[in-house]
């Protein structure tokens, strides 16, 4: 609907724009020739700036008949006898086609050049994801295997030793799954996230027992407004959020001693920050913090780490289905600041 | 043997089975195991379980079905195994009868947990329930239902009616996870929309701000996002 209207107002602009010029043309120099080069130029501009075939056709019709109406002898009189003037029309009316054609080849193949963009970073994220998938199922199946074969042989604290293992390696599947389900969540079809309203306090609330769960030792210290915050948002998504903000702090900010997770209200925003105290974030790596896991060739070799990209990439997806805002930096007192912002108001904007 | 708490498992899953069947058995549980719909009505009918671990997705038909047929005439507590995305479904699961969900994956604490809690939560409702003088104790929490009164740590908590009205109801359906729509139908006899469900969230919060409690160690009233509340310890 906003489309057409934007269509309809360039078209009329353009035209009575060249209708203007050509009255001009004709008044101050008296000539008449260029009016038809004129007309055929602003039908070539409608062609293209607008969408489809029809109002370049249009205004070739309307073109004509403003060229044979004002600008040629008879002037202001109809005149259908005159060879040059079916000419211009026809010139027109093949400029219209042509550019229409064109322009709606251009745009078709932008989009498929922007599918294959997409496709080609899910067809990134999946190899990434694949290979770092194998690492953790090779030790589960190694050691199911050894425990199934060889049980007599090993001491209880080997046995123990590999059933943390396994263990370990389970929980961080379980996490690599619980993300790629919220990927699937936003990505699949072209419906958009619901949002409910959703209690701050609860959310955190929710936020630190799963967090406590994985980290039972890690101290969080949190602030929440004084009044009721109620923020519309897909609350299990914007929990994966916050509990993968703060186990990549937990794993990668060396050397902190000080976690913290504070919500504040600021004007039409509910503001969420996880911020440490531990070695901050490179600063090559800061721009492109959010999408390096989307990037090939990032193998990170050291084992720890490997979870990293993928977290901090969903947490932008989910961010930015949610028309909210997220952003990195480094605090002055130092450590790492990690910022949100969601609509408070609106169900959907 | 005899004495043991049966609890029927429907699982389609031979690895689960397994596992949860060992879990409970170890634990003191006699397992009966179900792999089909129509497997977990009979297995139902002849054993007549303490408790029932559903899952929901089965090969033969709807596993809300087996909810269907048992809460026609039982109040054995019912605990849905659900997937993570599945919020709807837990939702109708819950609002259909059943106690409680753990989504997979859990650990055995996880799950043995909300065994004990189904089971005692059953046994709390039909011996005390609401008898006159009737008091209610959970840990440092205790509800005095004839008097209207709460205290917690031997200090009295001043609630509002509606406050005290919620309260009551979570701590008469102990260790169940009562979702929103229930909880504003027994309140307000409202039907969830936006509106009663922030008059629910409301409340909620004062009743938080009153007992005090940080958020990541809520204890007696736990939230479950867009799910509802359980009165647990």
């Amino acid at each position: 609907m906003k489309r057409t209207v934007r269509d309809i107002l360039i078209t009329a602009g353009i035209l009575i724009t060249a209708f203007l010029i050509s009255i001009a043309f004709q008044n101050v120099f008296r000539v008449d020739e260029h009016i038809s080069t004129l007309f055929a130029f602003a039908v070539f501009l409608i062609s293209m700036l607008t969408q489809g075939y029809v109002y370049g056709i249009v205004s070739a019709f309307i073109g004509t008949l403003a060229i044979n109406y004002a600008f040629t002898f008879p002037y202001f009189a109809f005149n259908f006898t005159i060879p040059v003037n079916l000419i211009s029309a026809l010139v027109m009316v093949t400029i219209a086609l042509l550019t229409g054609a064109l322009t709606t080849k251009v745009k078709y193949q932008e989009a498929i050049k922007a599918e294959s963009e997409k496709e080609r970073m899910r067809a990134n994220l999946l190899r990434a994801v694949s290979h770092d998938i194998r690492t953790p199922l090779t030790t589960i199946y190694g050691s199911a295997a050894t425990l199934l074969e060889s049980k007599d042989d090993l001491s209880e604290t080997q046995k123990e030793t590999i059933l943390k293992g396994i263990k370990e390696d389970s929980d961080w599947l379980v996490r690599m799954v619980e993300n790629l389900l919220s990927v699937t969540r936003i990505d699949s079809g072209k419906v958009k996230i619901i949002k409910t309203p959703t209690v701050a306090e609860e959310l955190i609330d929710s936020v630190l027992v799963k967090f406590k769960k994985r980290y039972p030792d890690q101290n969080v210290l949190v602030t929440l407004p004084e009044e009721l915050l109620i923020v519309p948002m897909d609350a299990l998504l914007i929990e994966q959020v916050l509990v993968n903000l703060l186990e990549n702090a937990v794993m990668h900010a060396d050397g902190f001693d000080r976690l913290s997770l504070c919500v504040s209200h600021r004007d039409e925003y509910a503001v969420f920050e996880v911020q440490d105290n531990g070695c901050g974030i490179p600063a090559e790596k800061l721009p492109k913090l959010f999408e390096t896991y989307f990037e090939p060739d990032n193998n990170v070799a050291d084992g720890k780490k490997r979870n990293a990209g993928i977290g901090l990439a969903v947490c932008a997806a989910i961010i930015r289905a949610h028309d909210g805002e997220i952003c990195a930096e480094n605090s002055s007192e130092g450590g790492a600041v990690f910022r949100f912002m969601l609509h408070t108001s609106g169900e959907q904007p | 043997m005899s004495n043991k708490y049966k609890v029927l498992l429907v699982e389609d899953e031979q690895n689960i089975r397994t596992l949860v069947s060992t879990m409970l058995d170890t634990n003191g549980y006699q397992a009966i195991v179900a792999e089909t719909c129509s497997a977990a009505k009979l297995m139902y009918d002849s054993y007549m379980p303490d408790l029932v671990i559903l899952d929901l997705g089965l090969p033969d038909a709807d596993g809300i079905q087996i909810i269907h047929h048992i809460r026609k005439d039982a109040l054995t507590p019912i605990i849905v195994l659900s997937a993570r995305t599945g919020e709807q479904d837990k939702v109708r699961a819950l609002d259909l009868g059943a106690n409680d969900y753990v989504t997979k994956p859990f650990g055995s604490a996880e799950l043995l947990a909300r065994v004990r809690a189904a089971l005692r939560s059953n046994r709390h409702s039909s011996d005390e329930g609401r008898f006159p003088g009737g008091c209610f104790v959970l840990g440092k929490l205790v509800i005095n239902y004839d008097a209207r009164r709460v205290f917690l740590n031997d200090d009295e908590i001043k609630l509002t009616q509606t406050e005290y009205n919620i309260l009551a109801f979570l701590s008469e359906h102990q260790g169940k996870m009562m979702t929103y729509s229930t909880i504003i139908k027994t309140i307000w006899g409202d039907t969830a929309d936006d509106g009663s469900i922030k008059k629910l969230q409301v409340n909620m919060d004062n009743i938080r701000k009153k007992f005090g409690v940080k958020p990541g160690d809520a204890t007696y009233i736990k939230n479950e996002l867009g799910v509802g509340y359980r009165m647990d310890l």
